[in-house]
């Protein structure tokens, strides 16, 4: 289904990202992990829209979608579900996911809600609350349900766990492993890479901006070097 | 004060000389071809290129965009007309003069110097003011302050005939009604150059300069922008007073319209388009600007004939109207906003260029200096500091110790608290509990730049260079600091410094234009170049391949021992914590989970759950 | 007693317009992070159009809605010509950009009319006054309040329940996120201006009732009050422009009334003074929206 090869990505001189290439096939869930300031979110930017990559392409559903902006993006099933989540703060959590879903048609739109009202019955609960009242744990259910009101085919998420106590770290990979049993293609970028490697179907470790080894979840998993790997030596 | 004598006073001022009699040169040629009005509106050029400079040594220096300074002009200018004119024009015009007014007669040179006293005190009070509202270069609060200040001074004047002669009369001299002789002009002008150039060049210039570029940055190494800010203010208004007062003279009147909207906007477009970081540019624009209305003036009147063509109705005819200066003007300001914001010349002077060109004894890299033990144990202490978020604990309990001889790294996952640490130790975050102190002197509440000046001199996670200055310039800011603040101690040679960095062919480079790995060795160059205590590093190999990450590692521990530091790094990239580092921290979720040197850290299995994750049951 | 009541209604019916423009200019510098000091020309320009309309014979009943177009097309037109170009721009020349529009429009009026002052004939109403007790309210005022206030109410309803005042509100928030949603920026922008356009419009209305008269400059004093509002609430936030606006109007009624005769002139100036102080103590406004910088 998605397609990245060779991608390259620069801010100004850094090479946030040097030739990267992976891909996702439909139905598949596959993780990113590796140390922080390794390109992950580098990656997730570029392939979404929010950067230009300086080389390389990304190829979705047999469509070069390189350089596309993300509202064009969205509306051709590539969702992203940010770092940091990125709730509005100012907006209630209907009028988040009310948002997620402007893409969709009106008519569609009153059904969506009610789904996602269905499936996270935390957010049921805080429907007209403003967004910056929420936990973290609450907040990246939000985030992940307005991702999900665009009806994405591809849906990625940048370190769904980052801030949250382990409790809650649990319930956000609960949500991931359900998403994958509705069938979902996701793509996962995560610091958490045992828990992630456990749901994942392959996975890919970036440092320092490359792919440095790739694998399905349980090869890594049981690879004794996966410390040494993230650290280099 | 200057740095370097050749570069920083001596070709400035023989570069103003130049400029001034280029400028002035080009006026007399133009009032030689065109008789009549022609003398008139080269003296109002001239003074105009006054009060530009004045306004150059505030905006240009500093980035805050001010509207205010004709408000100073016409306060300048009131005061300056008020003890100028002799009591028998005043008494015609303003019979109720307050403040005994009315008998006040001195020479018009004595009045300048009153206006520029009366100016001052007024602006040393709006200087605290913008100080106070936390002005810096792009802030809106500063230029919404001064655009009141424009407007107090309109409205008082408008609206006080007792002093002013109000909206309509005004204030009227007798004395000759024009200036006998340009020679004060001509005088004003030259040291207003001069001034605005030495200003530049000098170390209080260069650090309103570095503070414009990156506020925070700045601060980091010491600097108190707002000192600066307020010495640029008061020297520029100085500037405008003067220009003001010429200009009311060589009027022979003043109304309150002639120092307002019409006056502010003339002199920001020269400004601009010339270019506002430069005293040259500031005179290209008065010039291309005075050219350009004066034709557009021309053109409205008289169409083609302007060129010696006479063409009626021809297609363009309709463009050619009366006030067609005044849509001049505002394209002007406009297409340059959108095409060339920098102006014309960006921040080139003349003199630099004549520095770099004719100026320089050859250089050659100096020898490596010799490595400089620290002249003290102080030790920087962290204890039990915590900090809150609103209901989330960044920090939990945290300590750290370092001293001079040693480098210690703080590592952890993503969100660990790493940075906020940091940010704890050089004041820009407060902890709610806790302490840090150097050398038994506490640090917990101060300032982030006292902390700097106490010498702890910090990096950033995102590259806070002074994008604009070259390479030299960004060490050079940062030793003058530290010369300054720290007198007992011997500050690093700024080219010594340059060299070991392997800096030393990019030295004439802006620091935009560097690659990423040369901007990170600038970044620390600069820090180092403070003498400080310790080197606090936010994650200097961010965004580095592996083998840069390698170099990295040299540079670190070979900058901390030209300069005597200690350093605390904080990065991700474990390879090169591994490989710099004595002793390591570990960080999690805000706490310290694990403490050793290297060989221990890499094997403990706590470290590496952090990172890389723990399975459910583990 | 009755003073005070007077002071209060002329005060809101003066804070009213300041109210509209100062929204204005906010929901600009909400999705756009520039304060648009240009705000002021769309009422110059609806000023001429007017001169025109009610010139040829026009009533006033024509000439509304006319104000109100004219105001909206402006605004789009100075969005694509100018603003558009320097979008992601630094404040410095985001600021000197507005100016420039600022000028560059008054200046075409100069050129092309003329500079001096033209007069249009007023609605008969609007020096009418009636009486409530001791009171003397001017019917001027009283309309002024209402379509406000009706005004303010419709606005609400557009942000708040439509899909393109969702839109704008996530993108004042959070620009690239709103993006990530499908939010285009071109469109969002361009509503932006369009509804700036549209309370200017009506702000332009009254304000052109008033005053009967136009000239190139005739556009600065109101964006003057506009921006000075917004920035007394707080800019970034909405509800701060309008009680922003209002307080200006108050604080303009009181002070006339307060201050002796002999000064009362100044009344402009002494406002002025009071932004410039309240900017020292409280730069960030009265209602103040949090912004962080990562460091």
């Amino acid at each position: 289904m998605l397609e990245v090869s060779g991608l390259t990505t620069k801010y100004g001189e850094i090479s946030a990202l040097r030739e990267a290439s992976l891909h996702v096939g439909a139905g598949e869930v596959v993780g990113l992990i590796g140390p922080n300031g390794a390109g992950k979110t580098t990656l997730l930017n570029t392939i979404a829209g929010l950067l230009a990559p300086s080389a390389g392409g990304v190829v979705f559903d047999g469509d070069d979608i390189t350089g596309h902006s993300p509202e064009g993006l969205l509306r051709s099933g590539l969702a992203l579900v940010p770092e940091h989540r990125r709730i509005f703060v100012n907006l209630t959590v209907e009028e988040n996911l009310r948002i997620g879903g402007v893409t969709v048609p009106p008519s569609d739109r009153p059904g969506l809600l009610d789904e996602m009202g269905e499936r996270f019955p935390i957010l049921r609960d805080k429907w007209t609350t403003s967004a910056g009242y929420l936990s973290g744990g609450e907040a990246q259910q939000l985030a992940i349900a307005r991702a999900l009101m665009s009806r994405p085919r591809l849906l990625m998420m940048d370190e769904p766990s980052l801030g949250l106590a382990p409790l809650l770290v649990d319930v956000v990979f609960e949500l991931i492993d359900t998403l994958r049993s509705q069938g979902r293609t996701l793509l996962v970028v995560e610091q958490n890479a045992t828990k992630m490697l456990d749901l994942a179907d392959r996975a890919y470790v970036l440092r320092s901006g490359e792919v440095v080894a790739e694998g399905t979840g349980a090869e890594l998993r049981d690879n004794r070097d996966l410390f040494d790997t993230f650290v280099g030596n | 004060m200057f740095p370097n004598l050749r570069r920083d006073v001596i070709f400035p001022v023989c570069g103003s000389v130049i400029l001034f009699v280029l400028f002035v040169g080009v006026g007399l040629a133009y009032q030689s071809q065109f008789s009549g009005a022609a003398e008139r509106l080269v003296t109002f050029a001239l003074i105009d290129a006054i009060l530009v400079l004045g306004i150059q040594i505030y905006v240009g220096n500093t980035g805050i965009l001010s509207f205010g300074h004709i408000g100073f002009g016409a306060i300048a200018g009131y005061a300056f007309a008020l003890f100028a004119i002799t009591p028998a024009e005043k008494l015609k015009r303003i019979p109720d003069a307050p403040f005994g007014l009315l008998d006040v007669n001195v020479s018009p040179w004595l009045a300048v110097v009153v206006a520029v006293a009366v100016t001052l005190v007024v602006a040393f009070v709006v200087g605290i003011g913008l100080a106070r509202s936390g002005a810096e270069s792009g802030a809106v609060s500063a230029t919404v302050i001064t655009l009141a200040l424009l407007f107090v001074t309109h409205e008082l004047a408008r609206n006080w005939p007792d002093l002013t002669g109000g909206d309509r009369a005004g204030l009227s001299f007798r004395i000759g009604g024009t200036l006998d002789s340009r020679v004060p002009v001509y005088l004003a002008l030259l040291v207003s150059i001069v001034l605005a150039r030495l200003y530049a060049q000098s170390r209080g210039g260069r650090v309103a300069v570095a503070a414009r570029e990156d506020d925070l940055a700045a601060r980091a190494m010491g600097v108190n922008p707002l000192i600066q800010q307020m010495v640029a203010l008061l020297i520029s208004v100085v500037v405008v007073s003067v220009g003001a007062s010429l200009r009311v003279y060589e009027n022979g009147s003043i109304l309150p319209r002639d120092m307002f909207f019409n006056l502010t906007l003339v002199t920001l477009v020269m400004l601009i388009v010339g270019g506002r970081r430069s005293v040259t540019g500031a005179l290209v624009g008065v010039a291309v600007i005075t050219t350009g209305r004066e034709l557009a003036r021309r053109l409205g009147q008289d169409g083609f004939e302007v060129f010696g063509i006479g063409l009626d109705g021809a297609p363009l005819d309709w463009i050619f109207r009366e006030n067609l200066k005044s849509v001049f003007m505002g394209v002007s300001m406009l297409g340059f906003m959108i095409w060339r914001p920098s102006g014309l010349l960006d921040d080139w002077e003349l003199d630099k260029w004549l520095h770099s060109r004719f100026g320089r004894r050859s250089e050659v890299p100096p020898e490596s200096l010799p490595v400089i033990e620290p002249d003290d144990s102080s030790v920087l202490v962290a204890e039990g500091v915590d900090v809150a978020f609103g209901g989330f604990q960044a920090l939990d309990d945290v300590g750290i110790r370092a001293s001079r001889n040693e480098v210690v790294g703080v590592i952890g996952p993503n969100g660990a608290g790493k940075t906020t640490l940091l940010n704890v130790i050089t004041g820009l975050v407060e902890s709610s509990s806790g302490s840090v102190a150097l050398g038994g002197v506490d640090l917990s509440s101060a300032q982030s730049f006292r902390i700097a000046r106490s010498g702890l001199v910090r990096t950033f996670q995102n590259l806070r260079l002074f994008a604009a200055l070259t390479v030299r310039e960004n060490v050079e800011v940062s030793a003058l600091v530290a010369a300054s603040l720290r007198r007992h101690r011997p500050p690093p040679d700024v080219d010594g410094l340059i060299a070991a960095a392997g800096l030393w062919e990019h030295r004439d480079r802006r620091a935009r234009e560097l690659d990423y790995g040369t901007s990170r060795r600038l970044e620390l160059a600069r820090a180092a170049a403070t003498a400080p205590a310790f080197l606090l590093l936010d994650e200097p190999t961010s965004g580095m391949s592996d083998s840069e990450s390698l170099l990295m590692v040299e540079q670190v521990r070979q900058m901390a021992g030209l300069v005597g530091a200690g350093v605390v790094v904080i990065d991700h990239d474990l390879n090169f914590i591994i490989g710099i580092c004595d002793r390591i921290y570990c960080l999690d979720c805000g706490q310290v989970i694990a403490e050793g040197t290297p060989e221990e850290i890499q094997v403990d299995p706590v470290v590496q759950a952090a990172y890389i994750g723990s399975a459910a049951g583990d | 007693m009755t003073e005070l009541l007077q002071n209060l209604i002329d005060g809101l019916g003066r804070g009213s317009i300041y109210a509209l423009l100062a929204l204005g200019v906010a929901v600009i510098f909400g999705v756009m992070h520039l304060l648009n000091f240009a705000h002021g020309e769309l009422i110059t320009v609806s000023g001429y159009a007017s001169f025109w309309a009610l010139g040829a014979g026009w009533s006033w009943y024509l000439t509304v809605p006319l104000i109100v177009a004219v105001s909206v097309l402006t605004s789009l037109i100075i969005e694509r010509v100018a603003f558009s170009r320097v979008r992601g721009a630094d404040d410095f020349t985001l600021l000197l950009t507005s100016f420039g529009v600022h000028f560059v429009v008054s200046a075409i009026f100069l050129l092309y009319v003329s500079a001096s002052v033209k007069t249009y004939p007023r609605p008969a109403w609007v020096t009418n006054t009636f009486a409530v007790d001791s009171l003397r309210i001017e019917v001027f005022d009283t309309v002024v309040i209402v379509v406000t206030i009706a005004t303010l109410v419709a606005t609400t309803l557009l942000l708040q329940r439509t899909t393109f005042g969702l839109s704008l509100r996530a993108a004042a928030a959070d620009f690239d996120t709103a993006r990530l949603m499908g939010v285009r920026s071109n469109s969002v922008i361009r509503g932006a201006f369009a509804l700036s356009g549209a309370l200017a419009g009506i702000a332009s209305v009254f304000w052109l009732m008033r005053s009967g008269s136009t000239s190139p400059t005739a556009g600065i004093d109101p964006m003057l009050k506009g921006v000075l509002a917004a920035l007394i609430g707080g800019l970034g936030s909405l509800r701060g422009a309008v009680l922003g606006g209002f307080t200006l109007g108050l604080a303009e009624v009181i002070l006339r009334s307060r201050l002796p005769d002999s000064v009362a002139s100044l009344t402009e100036g002494v406002v002025f003074l009071l932004i410039a102080l309240l900017f020292i103590f409280r730069p960030q406004g009265l209602i103040s929206v949090p912004h962080a910088e990562r460091v």
